[in-house]
């Protein structure tokens, strides 16, 4: 069998993570126009490797597993507009497209896993 | 349901922008307008846009990353203000506005302005409706999970 955290429960983190992304990308969007409002943003790597190392240690020694808490940050660097705004139209898209993407492909795997877990059933036929 | 949030957000987008398209487009009709119900000539407005619960943004997602109450990081029209700027006048002394002088008071509207600002609300509205179809996508793929 499988060792380490199981791949459903990580998978599914990752689209939590994905979908809240989405989200703070929405409001970056939505906000576009919005006088003093910044960008934000979460930092999907660092979440994750947050999730999967707490899934791992409560897979090895029995301890509560970490609660998703993605942490919103605010984006450094971008050009800010003299109304105090700092959102930016092209980094927004590509933001958007990417976080699409990867929530497509965790999308794909869990299918493929349910895939593998038929085919099982059904003897490999 | 994250995702749903995420619609929530780009929707109010879409009816604030709408609704900025209708202020520009109240400019632009009553460009001419000498005679309000007021009193004097019609005066530019201008929408002013506000992030909704903005502040607890952060603390929102501190909290399990379930979000409660209104949607954090909607936008929303806050206020419609008067533009300050002084009425333009015109000598025309046949016109039933005219005061003493023969001048008559007209709103102080820039066509061109408000047709950059028209592009920049449609542009934004655009923005927001291909964040809705991202998102929708991504919930019609998770729902695919289920028809595999």
């Amino acid at each position: 069998m499988t060792t380490g955290p199981p791949m459903m429960s990580m998978l599914e983190s990752y689209l939590k993570l994905s979908a809240s992304r989405e989200q703070a990308i929405s409001a970056n969007m939505a906000n576009i126009d919005t006088p003093g409002y910044r960008t934000h943003d979460i930092n999907l790597e660092s979440e994750f490797n947050k999730v999967m190392s707490g899934a791992l240690r409560s897979s090895e020694d029995g301890a509560e597993p970490v609660q998703l808490t993605p942490v919103f940050h605010l984006v450094q660097g971008l050009m800010e507009r003299p109304d105090g705004n700092n959102v930016s139209l092209d980094h927004e898209g590509l933001m958007l497209a990417k976080t699409q993407l990867q929530y497509q492909l965790a999308i794909q795997l869990i299918q493929n896993h349910f895939h593998q877990t038929l085919s099982a059933i059904n003897g490999g036929s | 349901m994250n995702l749903f949030d995420s619609l929530s957000i780009s929707g109010s987008a879409l009816l604030a922008e709408r609704q900025r398209s209708e202020v520009i487009a109240a400019n632009m009709a009553n460009a001419q307008t000498t005679h309000t119900e007021a009193g004097g000539p019609y005066r530019r407005r201008e929408v002013v846009f506000e992030t909704r619960g903005a502040s607890s943004f952060r603390l929102a997602l501190a909290n399990n990353g379930e979000f409660h109450g209104p949607t954090p990081g909607s936008v929303r029209i806050s206020d419609v203000v008067d533009d300050p700027s002084p009425a333009l006048m015109r000598y025309e002394p046949g016109h039933p506005d005219a005061n003493k002088e023969g001048y008559v008071a007209y709103p102080a509207i820039n066509p061109t302005a408000e047709m950059v600002d028209l592009m920049d609300s449609v542009r934004a509205y655009q923005l927001n409706a291909s964040a809705v179809a991202a998102t929708k996508q991504m919930i019609q793929q998770a729902i695919g999970i289920l028809k595999s």
